[in-house]
């Protein structure tokens, strides 16, 4: 067992993650005794990100295994970045928000850095025991985080229901990975994938009930209906930056895990899981796309905004090949961009006026016209309109689906994708048609103009940022693509 | 009920009252039949001794099970799952795996069987014991019911052939967990972390973090 | 009639029956309680049943390949997944208890169907 690599060294981005949780945690404890203010602690914490997003970017050649349990590709580097930059972008985003909104600051930043230590390990085990405690590291941290909100009931309820329901997912994924082990004989992926693809008389029925409850674990994680329920509530109880990590992080380390599984070690089975794989992904961009349009709250909208966009990512899945998994990779990199320019956006509006209604937008074009523009293109992007992110990678997600041979699955999402159009207008129209009558910022102030509000440096430098990056993303597609290219190569060989 | 007026008479300790050991006997009636059963097959050599051992264990872990879901009074239903994980325990000993067996013990007799009796002392059960079934009870059922039945189906349909059984060495185990899977060890630790963190962080009144901060300005 | 010694062998299907049951009565329970911690109970029950799934492969998984000769530390997986499920399982414990007196203290019951303060 001696020619195991145990190269500690592939592991820095995670080292230096857990690290920062410790000190972060430690100098909360010790804030008073180290004359620290509680405003260093978000800084800590970008630093940690950054320096984590650096070291995964210095590795981006290496092609190594560390024990045979964890793989350090290009495919690891490219959710490692990604990771790294959300951690970094929702902390800057949102650290006014955090002081005033949450108990237990340096909990609550330590949660976020462990919970991307877990989506690390998601996206780069190759072996499923460190898969199953990455998912358990990602989701205990995020069911802490959920529940941290200062005096806000929802925030223990969804708490609550979360970690009721995700265990109940985690235990469902147990079995059917139980299963798996039994029917292919093995936690290791290269392993499995030989295994099934020898074949096995007799193992069938086992196996079918194992990958299926397997696709019903995972699908919990990424929220496919039916596996959804937890969504809405988690989302509108959970403090804002959580619900950002919760729709970014979350989703795309799921996706991770489902891509190392699905196209490695269960390709053989292909014919087990397409069909199923399928019907979640056109019931989840039906259904997600169609209760968003009756939803009056920010969060809950983008709650079943994004589940239609797993809906969308999971037909990848199902035609999954090297040029999917390229598309995907690429639709995830657009929509958290996306998506994270619309949460930073609508953090800085909270910040304001202490409301998440999509209603209380009214108006907002004339009072802060920057940040109109911004939760604006980030919601034309999550439809997919030309010129932005959305549009590109959603196209080139299509196009995928299309040439796997799953048409009929592209027409529905095309149709899904349109109706997606209506709820997201919906709100743009509050922004930009409808006069506010300022009763929102200053309550006497009917009939007067309303004053005009500026955000914070950092509000202006997330939201900018993540502006230009998703017309960048959206003209000049090149660099991400080529990104995801050789991720998607490194996975398939 | 001559029953209860024996019961009178018998010089039993007073914690012993009589509800305490009508249930005891009334326990001891259901089990007694199928353990003679066992005996007597096993006597006869139908039954090899590890299959009365298994058969045992079978029904007290499915008794705990059902135990857990059927009684009303939520305290009764933490026991009786502790109960079926005791077995669980036992079934583990059976598969010659000693180690867990222990650590299951730890766990769920130790760790996990007292936070369930602090959870439901902290919250009103020991006022309101009774816990009602929500109303998608035919539905939580028929679910169970039918995931019971496909796996139980799915996995006797297998042609598993798994005659030969191995034993793993507790030395080789030890040296796979803190060795080859170091890793996940450690970041199971960060689980750990997270729960220990958070549990304190949850549990804390709000107004604790307020006073907190002024102190500290 | 005495039978051969291979009929009263303990085999895997035992233990997956078993392990098959009282994960569809996890499940039931986990489903059909109101009480938040009835229904963390319910979770439990299933992780076990999952441990014990776990361990009968371990155990007997060495006629179809679980010990083949490619990969002779296979058994051991299976055992270190069910040392890394009991730990999960009790961190969860302590989460959802911790998560459940804080709803307590706020609304006064756990019961799962009494906590609406969101709407689908």
């Amino acid at each position: 067992m001696s020619d195991l690599n145990f190269n500690y060294a592939l592991l820095l981005p995670e080292i230096i993650l857990a690290a920062t949780g410790g000190i972060v945690l430690l100098s909360d404890a010790f804030r008073r005794e180290l004359k620290l203010g509680r405003n260093m602690l978000p800084w800590i914490t970008v630093a940690g990100a950054v320096l984590a997003t650096l070291a995964s970017v210095a590795q981006a050649g290496i092609v190594e295994d560390f024990a045979g349990i964890v793989l350090v590709d290009a495919f690891t580097t490219f959710f490692r970045v990604l990771f790294g930059l959300t951690l970094a972008v929702v902390v800057i985003g949102s650290h006014e928000y955090v002081a005033k909104q949450i108990r237990g600051q340096g909990e609550f930043y330590t949660m976020l850095l462990f919970a991307t230590v877990g989506a690390s390990f998601m996206a780069m085990s190759t072996e499923l025991i460190t898969a199953y405690v990455g998912i358990e590291l990602l989701s205990f941290s995020l069911y802490v985080a959920v529940s941290l909100a200062k005096s806000d009931p929802r925030s223990g309820e969804a708490g609550l229901k979360y970690v009721l329901l995700g265990g109940l997912a985690s235990a469902i994924l147990l079995y059917g990975l139980s299963l798996v082990y039994g029917a292919a004989g093995s936690t290791d992926y290269a392993t499995i994938a030989k295994n099934l693809s020898e074949g096995r008389d007799g193992m069938h029925a086992p196996l079918l009930m194992g990958l299926t409850m397997v696709i019903a674990g995972l699908g919990f994680k990424a929220s496919a209906v039916p596996f959804h329920m937890w969504t809405p509530d988690a989302y509108e109880g959970a403090p804002l930056p959580v619900t950002a990590v919760l729709s970014a992080t979350s989703k795309a380390a799921a996706f991770a895990v489902l891509l190392r599984l699905f196209g490695g070690p269960f390709l053989p089975a292909i014919a087990d899981w397409q069909g199923t794989i399928a019907f979640l992904a056109v019931l989840t961009m039906v259904v997600g796309n169609l209760i968003a349009i009756q939803q009056h709250n920010i969060k809950r909208l983008l709650a079943y905004s994004s589940i239609g966009q797993v809906g969308f990512m999971l037909m990848a899945i199902v035609t999954i090949s090297d040029a999917s998994t390229s598309a995907v990779l690429m639709h995830l990199g657009g929509y958290l961009i996306t998506n994270l320019a619309v949460f930073m956006g609508v953090i800085a509006f909270y910040n304001q006026t202490g409301s998440e209604e999509i209603a209380d937008m009214k108006g907002l074009a004339e009072t802060n016209p920057f940040l109109a523009l911004v939760i604006a293109a980030g919601l034309f992007s999550l439809a997919g309109m030309p010129l932005l992110a959305g549009f590109t990678t959603k196209f080139i997600l299509f196009q995928a689906a299309a040439y796997g041979g799953y048409l009929w699955l592209v027409g529905v999402a095309v149709v899904a994708s349109t109706v997606s159009l209506y709820y997201y207008l919906m709100v743009i129209k509050q922004i930009y048609v409808i006069q506010t009558d300022g009763s929102l910022l200053d309550p006497q102030a009917h009939d007067v103009v309303v004053p005009r509000w500026r955000l914070t440096w950092t509000g202006y430098l997330t939201t900018a940022t993540l502006l230009v990056a998703m017309v960048v993303v959206g003209l000049w597609v090149a660099p991400l693509a080529h990104a995801a290219d050789s991720a998607a190569k490194a996975l398939f060989g | 009920m001559g029953g209860a007026v024996v019961l009178n008479r018998l010089p039993l300790p007073a914690q012993l009252d009589r509800t305490v050991t009508t249930g005891g006997l009334l326990a001891g009636a259901i089990v007694t039949p199928p353990l003679i059963a066992l005996i007597v097959l096993r006597v006869l050599g139908n039954i090899s001794s590890a299959q009365m051992v298994w058969w045992m264990l079978a029904g007290v872990i499915v008794a705990g099970a059902l135990g857990a879901v059927t009684l009303r009074n939520v305290v009764h239903s933490a026991l009786a799952l502790i109960a079926a994980a005791m077995g669980l325990a036992g079934m583990f000993l059976l598969l010659a795996s000693e180690f867990l067996a222990l650590v299951q013990v730890l766990v769920y007799g130790g760790g996990v069987a007292i936070l369930l009796m602090f959870g439901l002392m902290l919250t009103n059960a020991t006022e309101d014991p009774v816990v009602i079934d929500g109303s998608q009870k035919p539905f939580a059922a028929g679910v169970g019911l039918i995931l019971g039945v496909a796996l139980t189906a799915a996995m006797l349909s297998a042609n598993w052939d798994a005659s030969i059984s191995t034993v793993v060495d507790f030395r080789d185990l030890g040296a796979r967990l803190y060795r080859d899977f170091g890793v996940p060890f450690e970041v199971a630790s960060l689980v750990l972390l997270v729960a220990l963190v958070g549990a304190v962080a949850i549990s804390r009144r709000d107004n604790d973090d307020d006073n907190d901060a002024e102190a500290a300005s | 009639m005495p039978s051969s010694a291979q009929d009263l062998a303990l085999t895997l299907p035992h233990y997956l029956v078993v392990s098959g049951m009282i994960f569809g009565i996890g499940i039931a329970v986990a489903l059909s309680k109101r009480n938040a911690i009835a229904v963390l109970m319910g979770i439990e029950l299933m992780l076990n049943a999952v441990n014990l799934a776990f361990l009968a492969f371990s155990r007997f998984g060495s006629s179809f390949g679980i010990a083949s000769e490619g990969n002779p530390a296979a058994p051991l997986a299976g055992h270190v997944f069910v040392v890394f499920i009991l730990t999960v399982a009790a961190a969860e414990a302590a989460v959802a208890l911790a998560m459940a007196v804080l709803v307590y203290r706020r609304r006064e019951t756990v019961d799962l169907d009494r906590i609406n303060l969101m709407r689908w």
